[in-house]
């Protein structure tokens, strides 16, 4: 078993499953998957005392990560002047729907633009991203070409390159061809996506069997056709993974748009916000807009994940092989 | 690899095609050049369409006025986060890569950071531009000459002197006489903490405010002769101010909350801190960080160093400046004008950001006569507009007070969390500006 | 290409598909030039000028210096301030993260914890929380006067100089805790179950099996979760670009990137861009370094 070292490994050695970060499931290696189901019913030498306290540390830790989330939903259905003066924890004067309407209607009515922005610069980005990235991996993993393990290696070097380095570089060679502030300023650098290459040339290795490709060549398949209609059934947990990823890495950003973008209409929602923070001393309702639109920026992916959360059960991918 | 490099060039050409069709809101002047700075200011003659860039909350419905009265030249606002937040930087790169606004607004102290970039125009060639220096209060207009003769690098938009806003009902109940001299405050510091409060709140990061008071009392930080700068971060006024700082720091008898922050909002609204030397600005954070006080703060003159003086510090204030590379100088000119002199815009931006005029006539506007009812009724722009003519014209900013600020406000912090002085921070920011200076290779006097 | 007999015939024809090998390394490899190479081919450019100009107010001109920017970004002590802060950071939350990540992976992999999929999805939610977003509330959470714990952080400030490395490090700690959780739990469901069934017949316990059996199974992912969280730290900078708003305690120069921002705005863009090569470069070294000590220890 190899560590997932910068490409040095060869596609035979690095099958294991266990080295892709998969929300899907498994990066199977033709074992048949364990459910979790199957295995609650088992054991009854588990004490109750190692229950209660397993069941205490995971307890305790919901409190710790929800809490904060749970003080952003209260916070956003205050009025200004009980923000500061009131039980943080728990609602006073419940003001959601003046506070919802106050910020989404504050200039103009942007903040509801914002989040399309972002909508568009995450949803889209990162379709198209995990789509390339697939491609580029799956043809890592499946086919010998000369300079195979040099593109690879130059790639998994992306990963380590600071996000600063990049964005003063990108606005003046955006602004060479006279693109900076506009739309594809901001998207098309966030589609590139490293990890996911690394990602799904791993899984690709293990998931896909060269037996299905082969089969499929016989049957006169192309070897564009046989990926889509083959290989990315296969792959498509590791897709699904690199998918939210990517979205979530785009939607987070703020630095790039922060330096390509001037149109206010064009901002994702993150810079918006940040926007605003820097002006709470001239305006401060601002403040509690922040903390609205801050709730509002983060349920859309809360969707995402619960869209996407069937898949983690879904045994998709593994399921096909044996 | 014929493939490969065939496919590079074809998505190549498809992101220049992409972007070439959406580049609406781009305007079109690549290449910062000697398009206007030479000399000429002339009118192009023909519709123009100006870009502006700005962080004024509510400035479109300014724009829009002007835009309906002047079809010929319309303005397209864009806004951003304040100068020192992102909207410094994305000027400087983008006047690196060409493709400036027209117009942007940049603080006083950030105005010899962009000449010496190379990213001002000059307006002196602007008969109207030059015409209109009477119209301003004389220091703000010595501020964009940046001590050139007959250059005009900006159109001032709006000051900050500076004043003492205290809490009026506080000091009577104690008996403590409101502090005229700075002397006097460091005695009324020490009754106030007796009383269980707090004179006031120095907030390490707010290196603007420092200088303003280092401004009111005759210092400067920096000179410059023509031939090279000189950073004096030391002067003595400087030392003066900072070692009085110190001590009330270290005796406990300032609170040091950071700036601009809630913590911050509630120590004046708990009444915990009692008053705050600040710009005209100012008036509005007061009364909204700290609504549960109103009715009960009043506006005098800040204390003076001398008993009988009468001299102001300034903080903040922005001006409207023409960058280089814009086709239109001469059309940006006329809108900056427009905006920071005419009666209907000053007055527009006086209710939609609380701006206060750098003119004398909008100084006096109906909109700045009245008593404010957050200050017991108290007419305080009065108090003001005479602060206004007290700021000494010879206050120099330096050509990177970006890193100054940074350096002053590092070093500030440790003073505050009990490691060093603000002398001490003082000595080595300006040992740090130097370099800072030589490595852009700014001639700097030793 | 024709086949004609060119004398590498033979070792071109051995490339099978070519065509669809362009057709699907081709895009991300052209994105991948446009927006990491180049940019990157241009940060390098970049560092090796220099800046001349005439007078206090003469134009700046960029001319070639060759490593001018490096040796002064080398000298410059708070760059090397910001590595050591990092670093100490790195050495301390890196570990404290992935301890926790691995306990809640195997207990949602164990029988004793009920309820896996609201648990896998709540301690998840945080990292939806954006990073400038979560810091602005955690920045709420740890004021003395503001906060639902005013008890405690009344009687110790967390924005001290002494604590704010540490509140930082919780703040990322709490965002980054469920993804690197579920990383490693994915590979544990990975793992057959043959593979301890034998281990539990004979009695061992739960902590017997994670232990001697399910750790060293998932050691990949641990180790793959460990380098990211490294090049993560290295990179940290909407977190203290936000605490810089209310803790007196971070300095423009606190880490690495966010000096690299600092030295841009001034403008003085070489040396930040000296700065950038640099800290990719020690990026690379740690991650690398990591990865050869790991393999060592754990594969051999």
């Amino acid at each position: 078993m190899t560590a997932p070292t910068t490409g040095t490994s060869t596609t035979g050695r690095s099958t294991n499953g266990g080295a892709v970060p998969d929300l899907a499931g498994p990066g199977s290696s033709g074992t048949a998957r364990r459910t979790p189901d199957r295995r609650s019913g088992s054991g009854p030498q588990e004490s109750r005392v190692s229950r209660t306290v397993a069941m205490t540390v995971m307890v305790v830790f919901t409190v710790y990560f929800l809490v904060p989330i749970w003080w952003l939903l209260v916070a956003a259905t205050k009025a200004r002047g009980d923000l500061t003066t009131t039980n943080a924890l728990w609602f006073s004067d419940m003001n959601l729907l003046e506070n919802l309407a106050a910020t989404t209607g504050y200039g103009g009515g942007v903040l509801p633009r914002w989040l399309l922005n972002s909508v568009l610069y995450a949803g889209g980005g990162a379709l198209l991203g995990t789509l390339l990235a697939g491609m580029c991996g799956y043809a890592l993993a499946k086919y010998r070409f000369p300079g195979r393990e040099l593109v690879f290696n130059v790639v998994l070097g992306g990963v380590l390159v600071p996000a600063t380095a990049l964005a003063l570089p990108l606005f003046l060679l955006f602004s060479q061809i006279n693109a900076t502030n506009t739309f594809w300023s901001v998207f098309l650098p966030s589609i590139v996506s490293p990890f996911g290459v690394y990602l799904t040339r791993i899984f690709a290795a293990s998931a896909v069997p060269e037996e299905l490709l082969e089969a499929a060549r016989l049957d006169g398949s192309g070897e564009v056709r046989t990926f889509f209609t083959v290989a990315v059934r296969l792959m498509f947990p590791a897709l699904v993974t690199v998918f939210l990823f990517q979205f979530v890495a785009i939607w987070n950003n703020f630095f790039l748009p922060l330096i390509m973008l001037r149109d206010e209409a064009l901002f994702p929602v993150t810079l918006g916000l940040y926007n605003w923070n820097t002006q709470v001393n001239q305006v401060p309702e601002l403040r509690l807009y922040v903390l609205t639109g801050a709730l509002l920026s983060i349920v859309p992916l809360i969707v995402v994940f619960l869209l996407l959360q069937r898949f983690w059960r879904g045994g998709l991918g593994s399921g096909a092989l044996k | 690899m014929r493939t490969t490099t065939r496919a590079v060039s074809v998505a190549l050409l498809a992101l220049t095609a992409l972007t070439a069709c959406s580049s609406g809101a781009d305007d079109g002047a690549a290449g910062a050049g000697d398009t206007a700075s030479g000399g000429a200011c002339e009118p192009a003659g023909e519709p123009v369409t100006l870009t502006y860039t700005t962080w004024i909350p509510g400035i479109e419905d300014v724009v829009a006025t002007w835009n309906e009265a002047n079809p010929d030249i319309q303005v397209e606002v864009q806004t951003g986060p304040n100068g020192n937040g992102g909207t410094y930087q994305n000027f400087f790169n983008q006047l690196e890569a060409g493709n400036a606004p027209d117009l942007g607004q940049i603080e006083y102290d950030a105005l010899p950071n962009f000449r010496v970039q190379d990213g001002l125009v000059d307006l002196g060639a602007c008969e109207e531009v030059v015409a209109a220096k009477d119209q301003f209060v004389d220091w703000t207009w010595q501020q964009v000459q940046l001590g050139e003769e007959d250059s005009v690098y900006a159109i001032p938009q709006d000051a900050g002197p500076m004043a003492l806003f205290y809490r009026a009902d506080l000091f009577e109940q104690n008996n403590i006489p409101v502090p005229t001299t700075w002397e006097e405050f460091a005695t009324a510091a020490e009754q106030v903490r007796a009383a269980g409060g707090y004179i006031t709140n120095f907030s390490q990061a707010d290196i603007n405010q420092f200088a303003g008071l280092v401004w009111q009392a005759g210092g400067s930080w920096f000179e410059n002769d023509g031939e090279q700068w000189t950073v004096d971060l030391t002067n003595e006024e400087s030392v003066k101010v900072a070692s009085f700082w110190d001590d009330l720091i270290e005796r406990d008898l300032v609170s040091t909350y950071p700036g601009w922050t809630t913590e911050w909002d509630n120590a004046y609204n708990s009444g915990e801190v009692w008053t705050w030397n600040s710009a005209v600005w100012g008036a509005n954070s007061i009364a909204t960080g700290a609504p549960d006080t109103a009715g009960r703060w009043a506006v005098a003159p800040s204390p003076q160093w001398e008993d009988g003086d009468a001299s102001a510090g300034n903080w903040g204030g922005s001006t409207t400046a023409v960058f280089q590379g814009t086709e239109h100088p001469y059309e940006a000119a006329k809108f900056a004008l427009w905006l920071n002199t005419s009666e209907e815009a000053l007055t527009a931006l006086i209710e939609a950001a609380n701006l206060y005029p750098a003119t004398t006539d909008g100084a006096q506007l109906p909109a700045l006569a009245e008593g404010v009812e957050f200050y017991g009724g108290q007419p305080i722009y009065d108090v003001f507009a005479e602060a206004s003519e007290q700021v000494s014209p010879d206050f120099v900013w330096g050509p990177t007070m970006t890193q100054v600020y940074n350096d002053v406000s590092d070093g500030f912090s440790q003073a505050i969390t009990g490691g060093g002085t603000l002398t001490e921070a003082l000595e080595s920011a300006e040992g740090t500006t130097v370099s800072a200076l030589e490595a852009q290779a700014i001639p700097v006097a030793k | 290409m024709s086949s004609a007999a060119l004398p590498g015939r033979r070792r071109v024809s051995r490339v099978a598909h070519k065509r669809a090998i362009a057709v699907f390394v081709a895009p991300f490899a052209a994105l991948f030039t446009l927006f990491y190479l180049l940019p990157i081919a241009y940060a390098v450019f970049q560092s090796t000028r220099v800046v001349e100009r005439e007078g206090t107010f003469g134009p700046p001109r960029e001319v070639f210096g060759g490593l001018t920017q490096y040796a002064q970004a080398l000298q410059s002590s708070p760059f090397w301030d910001s590595i050591g802060r990092v670093l100490l950071f790195g050495i301390v939350q890196v570990p404290v993260m992935l301890a926790l990540a691995l306990v809640f992976a195997l207990l949602l992999d164990s029988p004793l914890v009920r309820g896996r999929r609201f648990f896998r999805l709540a301690f998840f939610v945080p990292y939806a929380v954006p990073g400038v977003i979560a810091a602005i509330m955690w920045g709420f959470l740890y004021s003395p006067n503001l906060s639902p714990f005013r008890p405690l952080t009344q009687s110790v400030d967390l924005l001290s100089a002494e604590l704010v490395l540490w509140a930082m490090a919780n703040v990322v700690t709490w965002v980054f805790v469920g993804y690197n959780m579920l990383i490693i739990y994915s590979s544990l469901l990975a793992i057959p179950a043959e593979v301890y069934e034998a281990a539990r017949l004979d009695g061992a316990s739960q902590v017997r099996i994670a232990w001697s059996i399910k750790i060293p199974l998932v050691m990949p992912a641990i180790i793959l979760t460990a380098i990211f969280s490294i090049i993560g730290t290295l990179q940290l900078l909407a977190e203290p670009q936000v605490f810089r708003t209310f803790s007196s305690a971070v300095t423009s120069t606190f880490t690495p990137n966010l000096l690299v921002y600092s030295t841009a705005s001034v403008p003085n863009v070489p040396l930040a861009a000296a700065f950038s090569v640099l800290l990719a470069l020690a990026t690379f070294v740690l991650s690398f370094t990591f990865l050869k000590v790991t393999q060592r220890k754990a594969f051999q």
